[in-house]
């Protein structure tokens, strides 16, 4: 379980906030949805979470310990990252970018290489063609699919996940998001999914968080988020896709 | 001899061409080899301190500015050392731009995207550093390597004028012979080794882009990877053993190392011309022959300053001077017109400063002579130097750098004659005939010694204000060696007054015009005055 509690972060000493007071739970095995538009903290809060931010206050417990009085480097290595970016190391090959927080945390080589194939296979990646190449010679989603085998690698019970699908083309995120609630129902790890799209939002989360200028609207199943919006942002939030929908209807 | 084949004067010369290029890639590599182990680790260090960004690049900038003649002056300056060492500090000093401006380039050229991914998966900084910052910069910092060591062997060359040795040293004696074949055999293959670095580095640079090689089988890929890396180390090692050999099997004659723990040797200079190449092998050979000495023989260093320089220091320990430049270029007195007079100042003050001893005088005066092409004083009427007043501002000179600054060279000729020459250019001391013959330039500062003087058809003009000061030349030997071997002088004394002007214009003139070379002409003359007791 991940709990967060009045956290807070300000980027310029307290003039202004990135996120403000929020607290929020994410049960084990669920896939939580952090959705709102760009700036409004979702991304600061995911990195608040393995400390590539630091908060100004709030309490973050990762499986039940303080994330403060962990050493960085070894917490980051128990929880998965996917990045918008998705940030291959270029000079490695496919086979050794997967394999490697496993080789941060001294697994032998046989043992890398095995784990590299069978998540290659989980992400239907023929490893024989795929584990020696570099990712330059892949497509993007294709990259994708690589990243989130990296941050699968050393089997963590956490899975962040940062706009992982925002980079690519419409076909390509539709496949990546069937892709992954497949996976993430045989996989049953504990997801943060980082999205301002609320189609994919409805997709994926078991439970939708949605924030609004630092703060959190409301957490609630699509259900309860949809029919029983908590402020009026919510509201108008989830009403604009029907209306554009609405509006290409009357232009057929 | 000028049409001597090429190819065989090569092959003649191999061992020391071995030797030449091993000393020139062990200047090369131990230079690039410091500049690395300082410039990546600096680099490094600036991209992560902002602060120490801008000063670093400025200083090493800053550096990379100083003509490379200039950094050999002023390093022999402060080290107060001739040879390989102020050569290597100069190259260092050269190689820490480019490879620390690459390793910083390289590494903040690495993508934001690979830095945050490397954080969040959990990279230590450590680790950041060697497995994601330093292998995507690697090729940014090799080519800087590359920059740096081509750029090296091409400096290494001009390092010879500090008797550092290297393929440099055979350029330079062969411009001060005027034999094109002794220049070649320096240029070329300095040319080629410059080429073999360069290529050597590049397969390095290949080695190091993993995406260069994705075609090749992974046990290939290892295999040639390794193979490519290794290919600058390998040449270096190459040179090395080439210089170690090298320094064995190659006579004393070519020997630039000076063994401080040999005991019975005399270390003896002489600067870069003809001239003092002569004297250098009659005081050498004359010792060699006639005493139990053996010498190291430093010859062809840059000029006035650097023999003077490497004498006060115990660098070496013999050299001829003139009492006229050391009168004025070293002392900075007065010009004297009185050659007796002259030499017993210089004598005097030597020995008060510098633990100098001027021995006793060779018996010529190799004064400057303002010359001209003997058909245009004929033309013209020009007998005296004040004959060229009226004319001054439309001829061309080609004087020696050292002429046009020392105080009893051109500046002093201005101040004594009250006119200047329409141009001026700098010359090296041996290319001044030849340029005077072709008619590039008028008028040239011709040393009153020079064989060339009668066998090109020169006229020297006469000193109607006896401007020159006297330039006796005579041997100039550090108190404390006279002192323990004493029989140096006794040999040295028997040349003394055997050298007038005839015949060291002789002399000048079997190396200069006949190409006969130095040691050579030294070894026939000492014969034929019955000084050599024992033939080598």
């Amino acid at each position: 379980m991940i709990r967060i509690q009045e956290l807070t972060k300000s980027f310029d000493g307290g003039k202004s906030y990135a996120v403000e007071s929020l607290s929020l739970e994410v049960y084990e095995g669920e896939t939580m949805v952090l959705l709102g538009s760009s700036g409004c903290g979702k991304t600061t809060t995911l990195k608040m979470i393995n400390r590539l931010v630091e908060p100004t206050s709030g309490l973050i417990q990762v499986g039940g310990r303080d994330v403060k009085n962990q050493d960085t480097a070894s917490l980051r290595r128990r929880i998965g990252y996917v990045f918008q970016e998705i940030g291959l190391f270029p000079h490695m090959t496919i086979e050794q970018n997967i394999a490697i927080v496993p080789k941060l945390l001294g697994w032998d080589k046989e043992r890398r290489h095995l784990r590299a194939g069978e998540l290659l296979e989980l992400m239907d990646l023929d490893p024989s063609l795929f584990a020696n190449r570099y990712p330059d010679e892949l497509s993007g989603g294709q990259q994708q699919r690589v990243g989130v085998a990296r941050a699968l690698a050393a089997n963590p019970d956490y899975l962040l996940m940062d706009e992982p699908f925002g980079a690519l083309d419409a076909l390509t995120r539709d496949t990546l998001q069937q892709e992954l609630i497949s996976l993430k129902d045989s996989l049953r790890k504990t997801i943060i999914f980082v999205t301002h799209d609320i189609f994919e939002a409805f997709a994926l989360g078991d439970r939708i968080a949605v924030l609004h200028a630092g703060r959190l609207q409301q957490v609630g199943t699509k259900d309860e988020v949809y029919n029983h919006p908590a402020s009026p942002f919510v509201a108008e939030l989830f009403s604009r896709p029907s209306r554009q929908l609405e509006l290409i209807g009357k232009k057929l | 001899m000028q049409e001597e084949n090429l190819i065989i004067f090569m092959l003649e010369r191999l061992p020391q061409l071995w030797l030449r290029t091993g000393e020139h890639l062990m200047l090369t590599g131990v230079s690039t080899g410091v500049a690395i182990i300082l410039g990546v680790p600096l680099g490094i260090l600036a991209s992560r301190i902002d602060r120490m960004r801008g000063p670093l690049l400025g200083a090493t900038g800053i550096l990379q500015t100083i003509p490379s003649l200039a950094m050999l002056a002023i390093l022999l300056a402060i080290t107060g050392k001739i040879g390989a060492l102020p050569a290597i500090i100069a190259l260092i000093l050269y190689s820490l731009l480019p490879i620390t401006r690459n390793t910083l380039t390289g590494i903040q050229e690495v993508s934001p995207a690979s830095l945050e991914a490397a954080r969040g998966i959990g990279m230590t900084s450590h680790q950041q550093l060697w497995m994601i910052k330093i292998p995507l910069a690697l090729p940014v910092i090799v080519a800087g390597i590359r920059t740096a060591a081509v750029t090296g062997v091409g400096i290494a060359t001009l390092s010879a004028f500090i008797g550092a040795g290297g393929l440099g040293q055979f350029i330079n004696r062969g411009l001060a012979l005027a034999n094109n074949n002794l220049v070649l055999l320096g240029a070329i293959p300095a040319a080629l080794l410059a080429l073999l670095v360069d290529f050597s580095i590049s397969t390095m640079l290949w080695s190091v882009q993993p995406r260069k090689h994705r075609h090749l089988r992974p046990r290939w890929r290892t295999l040639l990877r390794g193979l490519a890396f290794s290919m600058p180390f390998l040449i270096g090692i190459a040179g090395a053993i080439a210089f170690v050999s090298g320094t064995r099997t190659v006579s004393n004659y070519e020997s630039v190392s000076r063994d401080k723990e040999f005991q019975n040797k005399v270390v003896i200079a002489s600067k870069n011309f003809t001239e003092q190449f002569i004297l250098g092998e009659l005081m050498a050979q004359i010792i060699e022959g006639n005493t139990g000495l053996s010498v190291d023989r430093r010859f062809n260093l840059g000029g006035t300053m650097i023999c003077h320089g490497a004498l006060v220091s115990g660098e070496i320990d013999l050299y001829a001077e003139y009492t006229g430049t050391g009168l004025t270029a070293i002392l900075k007195e007065p010009v004297l017109s009185n050659p007796d007079e002259a030499f017993k100042v210089v004598a005097k003050e030597y020995s008060h400063r510098f633990d100098i001893e001027w021995l006793k005088p060779f018996g010529f005066n190799n004064t400057y002579a303002i010359t001209v092409r003997q058909e245009d004083a004929r033309l013209k009427g020009w007998e005296k130097i004040s004959d060229l007043g009226k004319s001054a501002s439309n001829l061309r000179a080609g004087f020696t750098s050292e002429f046009s600054e020392r105080p009893d060279g051109y500046p002093g000729l201005i101040r004594a004659y009250g006119f200047r020459f329409g141009i001026v250019k700098d010359l090296d001391p041996t290319l001044m005939y030849e340029a005077l013959v072709r008619e590039e330039v008028d008028v040239i500062c011709a040393f009153a010694t020079d064989g060339r003087i009668d066998a090109y058809n020169l006229k020297p003009l006469q000193d109607d204000r006896r401007f020159f000061p006297p330039y006796q030349a005579a041997p100039l030997i550090r108190r404390q060696v006279k002192r323990d071997y004493p029989e140096i002088e006794q040999v040295l004394v028997q040349l003394s007054g055997l050298l007038d002007n005839s015949i060291m214009q002789k002399l000048n003139y079997e190396v200069d015009g006949k190409k006969i070379s130095p040691r050579q002409v030294a070894r026939e003359f000492l014969k034929s005055h019955n000084l050599l007791k024992s033939v080598q």
